[in-house]
């Protein structure tokens, strides 16, 4: 007995849970949930579907090249019980797993840091343009017009005042 | 010139001006469409029907006369039979066929890609694939 992958969206199919396809060519798909049978029916590419794993992957969402992958793997050779040996594997699944979920959600972080950074910079530039909401533009200019008007007059007349 | 709703319309445009399939009849039972019963090939089906050997069978066909046109014009890209070689140099032109082409220029999504996503190995990104349609014969007669 195994634990299938859903054709459509990746998830595993336990024995007894969702539906096989078989086509008139004799290929068989195996779906985990009607959602996915349905999706498969219309047509849809799960590369192009948003939820399915292979969307995630094929778009750059998720680790896609690492080699905490290669360990799970269809092998298709019977292997006489042995009690270390089931131990131990079990043991390897669980380091494994431990090691997978640390590297996959390193690499999310690093992924959501350039969104972080544009972010930032787009709120840097909608402070540039809209500046003038926070700072009038002509704030303070009426005052200082003011006193140059009365400095040039002061002149002006300690000027005249020289002539005579 | 061409009649339409009791008075003459030029037609200067090339593009047809229908928008939206709402009154459309292909569309009318679209859950009908979704039967697999009623299942047409899947893009895989056709990248394995564009192999030389299997495509030059399928675009020469015996007559049969319950299929449309007798079988003697198939689309090998959308998996489609036309009356007569007018119907098909037509559909050859449509975005209907355009797109499938598109669509049929990347590599068939398998089990394989599937299991790959759910964590059996690492991602491999599918190959292009160059597609074209197929040569038309010019019949003399």
């Amino acid at each position: 007995m195994r634990i299938e992958k859903c054709y459509f969206c990746s998830g595993p199919v336990y024995p007894g849970h969702g539906v096989m396809f078989v086509r008139n060519d004799c290929k068989t798909f195996r779906f985990c949930r009607s959602k996915c049978h349905k999706n498969f029916k219309k047509k849809r590419n799960p590369r192009k579907t948003r939820w399915t794993k292979a969307f995630r992957k094929a778009s750059g969402k998720e680790l896609t090249v690492d080699n905490s992958l290669e360990f799970e793997k269809r092998r298709n050779i019977p292997v006489k019980y042995n009690r270390m040996l089931w131990d131990k594997t079990v043991e390897a699944m669980k380091r494994v797993e431990e090691l997978k979920q640390k590297r996959q959600a390193r690499f999310i972080m690093n992924r959501l840091k350039k969104g972080k950074q544009l972010e930032k910079e787009e709120d840097i530039n909608e402070v540039k343009k809209n500046i003038h909401l926070i700072k009038a533009p002509h704030a303070g200019k009426a005052k200082q017009m003011e006193d140059k008007m009365v400095q040039k007059l002061q002149e002006d007349v300690n000027m005249g005042d020289e002539d005579d | 010139m061409t009649r339409k709703s009791g008075r003459l319309v030029t037609t200067t445009m090339a593009k047809s001006k229908q928008k939206g399939n709402h009154k459309s009849d292909k569309k009318k039972n679209i859950a009908k469409t979704w039967k697999t019963k009623r299942r047409t090939k899947d893009l895989d089906q056709i990248h394995s029907d564009m192999k030389p050997d299997t495509a030059t069978k399928l675009l020469h066909q015996e007559v049969d006369y319950d299929v449309t046109g007798c079988a003697q014009h198939y689309c090998l890209h959308c998996a489609r039979y036309f009356v007569d070689m007018k119907a098909m140099k037509e559909h050859f032109k449509s975005k209907v066929h355009k797109k499938r082409l598109k669509q049929l220029r990347e590599e068939p999504y398998t089990q394989a890609e599937a299991d790959r996503a759910a964590g059996m190995g690492s991602y491999i990104p599918p190959k292009t694939v160059e597609v074209k349609t197929q040569p038309v014969e010019e019949d003399m007669d």
